[in-house]
């Protein structure tokens, strides 16, 4: 027998290579999937070429030509920022996936703060986004940065406020716990105000269109990773789409009711809710024109953040008088 | 409920219902190299040199009007020269700049032995310059592969 | 200010009446950049967000188009005019040669006349349908663009079918044109117009113009008053959208406008929106047009008059002509000594004279703001630098 500190290390391995082939998995169908939604809305097929049903190995294909190709340094960047800051993209993605459960009892780590965890570990993906508009010493990337930082700032407040929200009506931080009060109803429909908000957060926190200021294609080119190719280009786009992933799943699990369904196993469920999620975001992605900077700020201070404090006073209210 | 919020709400939703009821449609995407794009009668691509259908000799007379026609100055036209030194009534060569050809018609129009045509054959790009300079024999053989048409409308000047 | 002396002092930003500037940054938009229509580069003088200064550069497309044709036969002209606007370049043919047979006084028979009407109104809705799709992706959608070339696919093979190719026709002649529409082709084009009418148009407005974020997007952005229009010499939708109700057409009529009824769309405020809503309205104004010239074009006639003389030499003298292409007044000045060809050309091209307003637009505006305003000039560099 093992000694068990070593017992407790080759879990933890097996545990995080588990939820990095999970994650890596989901990122490479997402990436597929965003591109044939995106196709067939534009009246276009989308990948087709490289081969599998649909061209599935098409995101494959990609992987492969980012790998070859030259990894290129701006001579005038900040070489350790500029370096680190693909990682630290990708790093936090990863790190929520270790408190968010996929199915019931199905988590790495089911902790008791898990949503304040997951506030927590959000958060970092601002500092990536800054490091890496400044180290590339690229105007573009800059500005680029300088907005991106902006709106995660902006949009974080009204998503936490949210939760707050969702915690004061379950009265729990558990995910677990949240699900389990679930049963008889799905949150969204007491809280959809709060739903609302964290979705429309969500959205602006993936920097998805209409809220993708920070990669501003038409004015700033690729924003704050322009000067990114090859794998670390890949590690900001996975980064991207496990955050996607990852929201759509928190959305699932909090508001959505979580593994609760029939026939199905829980795990399942969860995993249909989520991608039911990600194709809204997509669908809405490739439906409207961006928003100005003032109007996202706007419409972060002066509608979404009212609107969550308004929530939590409602809810409060109505803890208040039904106990 | 403020009336933005309303009208931003409806326009939304109508961009939506427009964006869903694309995507539940057939793509139009046409697969280009596998389905060949058919062209319509009278598109043109480059001059091609005509042959006489029962004799197989060319048209041209090496007049010359097609290349002092031409807006680039593409064509390069010379008569042979016989061996009593006057000039004879068909081309020694007949050269054609295809990297600056502009499709115009003005030489199909210039000519008047109807030596010339417009091929429909489009697929002629290259990776070097020089293999866009057709020569005589190249011209008159476009001219038997690809099926050239007339202009449009049947109509001639 | 001179170029190369991009560094903005206190007292430049003074003068715009704004205090507490940053260290403003010099960035250069384009020549290579996803949304600079071409090879337009942009020297931007940002404080932060805001657009300081916008400094169009330009001459990357410079192809000496009026040096060029100085030493040509006019028929020779038509197929390289082409190039000038070639999103449109059915105008500059037709303005080709409109110059020669104004200044040789050619008729023309009435079939041709209503066909040329039909052709520029066809080749002013793809156009305009190109425009709305890239000033879509200006702003950051990029599914209205797809759909907008979807559409002007249509328009395109229509042209072909008549004219043998996609973009670059060829196919006015001086003194008519080189060939009949094909068979069944004006039923074809009447189909058209119904899909684009019925179906095309519809989805446009759902889903972009009509949409919120749209209009706040555009609305009181790059604004040009009348007086700041005229003043810079613009035309076409850029004027127009200032409340300035000029359109060439209806000023000095051609072809066969004079006898076809049509409004002229003009907005209000001269900002974003007024000149999108102008040219939104125009598609339709095109296609109203074209309904019109289908039931005016007679069935018989010659589309080349034979009126045209054998050798066609301008008598010696100036001539000017002008036309309304989907950018503003397009116009030809040919300065003539009597020859095969022409003296001199000069072009008056309506983007770069339009392109003029672009600093005016954008200072004090939003970076995001300075494309957009950029998208609704609807500039073609091959026009702007010839």
């Amino acid at each position: 027998m093992l000694p068990l500190w070593l017992q407790w290390v080759l879990w933890g391995i097996l545990k995080a290579v588990l939820v990095l082939l999970f994650v890596t998995v989901n990122a490479i169908i997402l990436i597929w999937l965003e591109r044939k939604v995106s196709g067939h809305i534009q009246n276009r097929i989308g990948p087709l070429r490289v081969g599998g049903p649909a061209g599935v190995l098409q995101s494959f294909a990609d992987i492969i030509k980012l790998l070859a190709k030259e990894d290129f340094f701006p001579k005038r960047g900040d070489p350790w920022v500029w370096w680190l800051a693909p990682s630290v993209a990708f790093a936090p993605a990863l790190m929520v996936f270790f408190v968010l459960p996929i199915g019931p009892h199905l988590v790495v780590q089911d902790m008791n703060v898990g949503l304040l965890f997951i506030v927590a570990i959000t958060s970092f993906s601002v500092l990536s986004v800054f490091m890496a508009g400044w180290g590339s010493n690229d105007k573009y990337s800059l500005i680029g940065a300088m907005r991106a930082g902006a709106q995660l700032f902006s949009y974080e407040l009204p998503m936490v406020l949210a939760l707050v929200a969702v915690t004061l009506a379950t009265g729990t931080l558990n995910i677990s716990e949240i699900v389990a009060r679930q049963q008889g109803m799905w949150l969204i429909f007491p809280q959809f105000l709060a739903f609302l908000v964290f979705y429309i957060g969500a959205i602006a926190e993936l920097n998805r269109t209409p809220f993708d200021l920070g990669e501003a294609e038409s004015e700033l080119v690729a924003g704050y990773h322009t000067e990114y190719s090859g794998i670390r280009w890949a590690m900001f786009m996975l980064g991207e789409y496990t955050n996607l992933l990852t929201s759509s799943i928190l959305v699932s699990l909090v508001f959505l009711g979580g593994w609760s369904g029939p026939l199905l196993p829980g795990w399942v469920w969860v995993l249909i809710k989520a991608y039911l999620l990600i194709f809204v975001a997509m669908w809405i992605r490739w439906t409207l024109p961006r928003v100005r900077i003032d109007q996202l700020m706007d419409l972060g201070w002066k509608f979404l953040l009212p609107l969550s404090l308004l929530n939590i006073a409602l809810t409060g209210v109505y803890m208040a008088v039904m106990a | 409920m403020p009336a933005w919020i309303r009208r931003a709400a409806v326009s939304i939703a109508k961009g939506h219902r427009v964006t869903l009821d694309q995507m539940l449609r057939r793509p139009i995407t046409s697969l280009y190299p596998e389905e060949p794009v058919p062209h319509f009668p009278g598109f043109r691509s480059i001059p091609v040199l005509k042959a006489n259908e029962e004799t197989g000799k060319l048209n041209c007379t090496a007049c010359g009007l097609c290349a002092r026609s031409c807006p680039p100055q593409i064509i390069f036209v010379e008569s042979v020269v016989g061996d009593d030194g006057r000039r004879k009534q068909w081309p020694a060569f007949f050269n054609l700049d295809l990297s600056r050809c502009m499709v115009c018609n003005l030489c199909v129009e210039a000519c008047p032995f109807d030596a010339l045509e417009m091929s429909a054959d489009n697929e002629l790009s290259a990776y070097d310059v020089r293999d866009l300079f057709f020569n005589m024999e190249e011209l008159a053989a476009l001219w038997k592969t690809a099926p050239a048409v007339r202009i449009a409308g049947g109509q001639k000047r | 200010m001179e170029k190369g002396s991009e560094v903005y002092t206190a007292e430049e930003a003074g003068r715009l009446g704004r205090e507490g500037i940053t260290e403003p940054i010099v960035i250069n938009l384009g020549p290579q950049h996803p949304s600079t229509h071409g090879v337009l580069r942009l020297i931007t003088t940002l404080d932060g967000e805001t657009v300081l200064k916008a400094q169009p550069d330009i001459g990357y497309l410079h192809r000496n188009w009026e040096k060029i044709v100085e030493g040509w036969q006019y028929p020779q002209i038509i197929p390289f005019a082409d190039r000038n606007d070639y999103i449109s370049a059915i105008f500059n043919e037709w303005l080709v040669c409109k110059s020669v047979e104004d200044a040789l006084g050619i008729e023309l028979d009435k079939r041709a006349e209503v066909l040329r009407t039909i052709f520029a109104e066809l080749n002013r809705l793809i156009s305009h349908q190109l425009w709305f799709g890239t000033y879509a992706m200006d702003i950051g959608a990029f599914t209205p663009f797809v759909y907008a070339l979807r559409d002007r696919e249509w328009g395109y093979a229509l042209l072909e079918k008549a004219t043998g190719a996609r973009q670059l026709y060829a196919f006015f002649r001086i003194g008519g044109l080189r060939n009949d529409v094909p068979d069944g082709w004006i039923e074809e084009l009447s189909q058209y117009l119904d899909y684009f009418e019925k179906e095309a148009y519809p989805q446009y407005v759902d889903l972009l113009t009509g949409n919120e974020i749209f209009i706040q997007r555009s609305e009181g952005v790059g604004v040009v008053s009348r007086d700041v229009a005229l003043a810079f010499g613009a035309t076409g939708p850029v004027l127009r959208g200032s409340g300035v109700p000029y359109d060439v057409r209806k000023a000095h009529p051609y072809g066969v406008y004079g006898e076809v009824e049509f409004e002229v769309p003009v907005g209000e405020h001269g900002d974003n929106l007024d000149r999108a809503m102008v040219r939104m309205k125009e598609m339709l104004e095109s296609v109203k047009i074209i309904r019109q010239c289908v039931e005016l074009l007679p069935e018989e006639g010659e589309v080349l008059t034979s009126r045209v003389p054998r050798v066609l030499k301008l008598p010696e003298g100036n001539y000017y002509t002008r036309l309304e292409s989907p950018r503003g007044e397009v116009g030809l000045w040919v300065v003539s000594t009597g020859g095969l060809g022409p003296y001199r050309m000069k072009w008056r091209a309506p983007s770069f004279v339009n392109l003029q307003l672009l600093d005016h637009m954008a200072r004090g505006e939003k970076v995001a703001d300075l494309i957009a305003a950029l998208g609704t000039i609807d500039i073609i560099l091959g026009e702007v630098d010839r």
